[in-house]
């Protein structure tokens, strides 16, 4: 195979892709209004409720106000449910600097520090300070957290809470975005990929394109490039659009944006090819996509934290791709940490996206 | 006659919702270099398939092809520098105009852009669509995408043309002009292979026509020879005598 040829040929496949896509005005609905509309509406209309989440006390303290301060928050059950908020692991003698570590490295949603006086100064009616650090990469759980050591402290007047900020002041709407993303280039790949295939495989297109001297690999690498350079600027536009409209925060790289969505869409493209394959027609192709896709919008944490729901539910979550997509979107965009933060997200969304694509090309085939 | 397509013992198999269908059963035929070769028969004949195979399009289930003298199966690439196959179906880019679908097509061919514009413009005119070339072909009747579909199929300048059902469902003018066609390019050199269910014009035109009913080659002759052994008039005559059938549609 002469590899200069073959990617003559994909870039021609490619820019057929470009000028058919710019032809459909019609696309520029689920293209980029769905996750706006989407963000906006769930980014104001949600709430939610935590339990068992990973709390870690530094209790520097051997009194006993502060081991009946622990006792409460580790007994504590919502009204509405009948499992403990919270999972505690106790130490003592860490620094502040050594707490928000563990927090960015995922290991606790929040960590509370008790100072060493706690008890003496409460039995004297000093006033006290606490400091809870917390995960705002996750407000959801960070907003809840701090909500009810305020209503928990509150009851003694004298003690007061010190919440230092972590990473800048954070929305619901933070946590959101970076997950809709992913999911939108989810979508939109297999969607398009699939059109572009199952479609073509009904107009008879694929067959004239596949009768010339074109090898099926740069039919694929043509259609492949076409859609990472697609849901790349599509992901542009979003991030800037929820950024300006929405006020949402963008601390991290976009280089870094760009490598996971390269990845994560590479993978797609794969599971839109291997979909549209085992499809007959059009028709079975949209429901068999839906079953295949569906089931991430709602299982892989994109508009509650995995860590609230239950274990069964998060193992589902940890099969599917996206959920590691979001991961690292959230780390990236919210926390604007770097590239070993998202190291494990980016190798696992590699094994899917090798796995997809060679399930795809695999089951691709010339026969119409 | 020197042959420059060589089938032996083809077969495929197809298996649908668990049937197997046997589509093309043992089929061996030669065809010669510069012929006009008709394949006649009703739907479900085994017509398309076997074109399919032979432009390696699909694999046999069994049996060979060489086609100018390349394997099928090693060499298809090469086979499909050579030939130009126009589908059954009409399979164009509606969202693209006429224009860029010939340059789709020439592209793919790796014909140089020169020539490609000069035979982009040579044919449309020859089929009468110069006034539609940078129009979409999704808006064009079903007589404009055959003409289309027709000379996207050229574009390289192959050395065999497939035809599949070329003027079925078209009105007889636009059956005079792909006729016409078909004539201007067997002149050329070139070898041209089609289907039809039309038997009357399988008898004018080819050199030689083989009549294929269940996944089976029938005859194949020439329409003279065809119907002088079947003392026929016609070939749907032939076509009757030999399988004890009626053309079914
Ligand atoms: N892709 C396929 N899958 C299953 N069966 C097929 C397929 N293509 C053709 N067939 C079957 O093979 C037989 C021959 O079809 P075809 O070659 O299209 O006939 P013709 O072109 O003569 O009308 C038919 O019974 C048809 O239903
Ligand atoms: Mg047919």
């Amino acid at each position: 195979m002469d590899i200069k040829s073959e990617l003559r040929k994909s870039w021609i496949i490619m820019m057929k892709e470009f000028k058919q896509i710019f032809r459909k005005k019609m696309l520029i609905i689920p293209l980029f209004m769905f996750p706006i509309i989407m963000i906006v509406f769930f980014g104001y209309g949600m709430g939610g409720s935590i339990k068992n989440v990973d709390i870690l006390i530094v209790n520097d303290d051997t009194g006993m106000a502060s081991s009946s301060l622990v006792q409460e928050i580790g007994s504590y059950i919502p009204k509405d449910s009948d499992i403990k908020m919270f999972s505690i692991t106790y130490t003592k003698d860490m620094a502040q600097s050594e707490a928000e570590r563990k927090i960015d490295a995922g290991l606790y949603k929040a960590v509370l520090i008790i100072p060493q006086d706690y008890s003496e100064r409460v039995a004297k009616n000093e006033s006290v300070t606490l400091t809870l650090l917390t995960d705002s990469s996750d407000t959801t759980s960070s907003g809840i957290i701090v909500n009810f050591m305020q209503q928990l402290l509150a009851k003694t007047r004298s003690i007061s809470l010190n919440v230092p900020e972590i990473y800048g002041n954070l929305k619901y709407l933070d946590f959101l975005t970076p997950a809709v993303i992913a999911l939108t280039i989810f979508f939109g790949t297999v969607q398009s990929t699939g059109y572009a295939i199952a479609g073509e495989r009904e107009d008879g297109t694929i067959v004239r394109i596949l009768m010339t001297p074109v090898s099926k690999w740069a039919v694929i690498l043509g259609k492949t490039i076409h859609q990472l350079i697609l849901q790349l600027i599509r992901a542009v536009i979003l991030i800037l659009g929820a950024t300006v409209i929405l006020g949402v925060t963008m601390n991290g790289s976009w280089l870094l944006v760009a490598l996971v969505l390269t990845i994560f869409t590479f993978g797609s493209v794969g599971l839109g090819i291997a979909i549209s394959a085992i499809s007959e027609d059009m028709t079975s192709f949209q429901q068999l996509s839906l079953f295949f896709t569906l089931p991430s919008m709602f299982a892989t944490g994109v508009f509650y934290p995995l860590s609230s729901v239950p274990d069964w539910m998060r193992w589902i979550a940890y099969t599917m791709p996206l959920t590691y997509a979001n991961d690292a979107m959230r780390i990236i965009m919210v926390k604007g940490q770097g590239l070993s933060f998202i190291a494990r997200d980016i190798f696992i969304l590699i094994i899917f996206g090798v796995l997809y694509f060679a399930i795809g090309v695999h089951l691709f085939r010339r026969e119409a | 006659m020197e042959p420059i397509i060589e089938a032996r013992d083809l077969t495929k198999v197809f298996i649908s919702r668990r049937m197997k269908v046997t589509a093309v059963d043992h089929v061996s035929l030669e065809i010669y270099k510069g012929e006009i070769f008709g394949m006649i028969g009703p739907n479900g004949a085994g017509k398309s398939t076997t074109f399919a195979m032979m432009s390696t399009l699909i694999k046999p289930t069994s049996g060979s092809i060489r086609v100018s003298s390349f394997d099928a199966e090693k060499e298809a690439t090469k086979i499909r520098q050579i030939i130009g196959v126009v589908p059954q179906q009409y399979s164009l880019y509606s969202d693209l105009t006429a224009r860029e679908n010939l340059e789709l097509m020439g592209n793919l061919y790796d014909v140089t852009k020169k020539v490609m514009e000069e035979r982009i413009n040579y044919y449309l005119k020859l089929v009468n669509l110069e006034t539609h070339a940078d129009r979409f072909t999704g808006g064009f009747s079903g007589g404009m995408k055959q003409r289309l579909s027709v000379i996207s199929a050229v574009i390289h300048d192959p050395e065999i043309i497939f035809w599949d059902e070329p003027t079925t469902g078209l009105d007889p003018q636009t059956r005079q002009a792909i006729w016409k066609l078909a004539r201007k390019f067997n002149k050329e050199g070139k070898t041209l292979i089609f289907t039809t269910h039309y038997m009357e014009e399988a008898d004018k035109l080819c050199d030689r026509v083989a009549i294929m009913n269940d996944g089976r080659l029938v005859a194949l002759d020439t329409p003279e020879n065809l119907k002088k052994k079947s003392s026929s008039v016609s070939l749907e005559e032939v076509f009757i005598h030999l399988t004890g059938e009626e053309i079914r549609d």
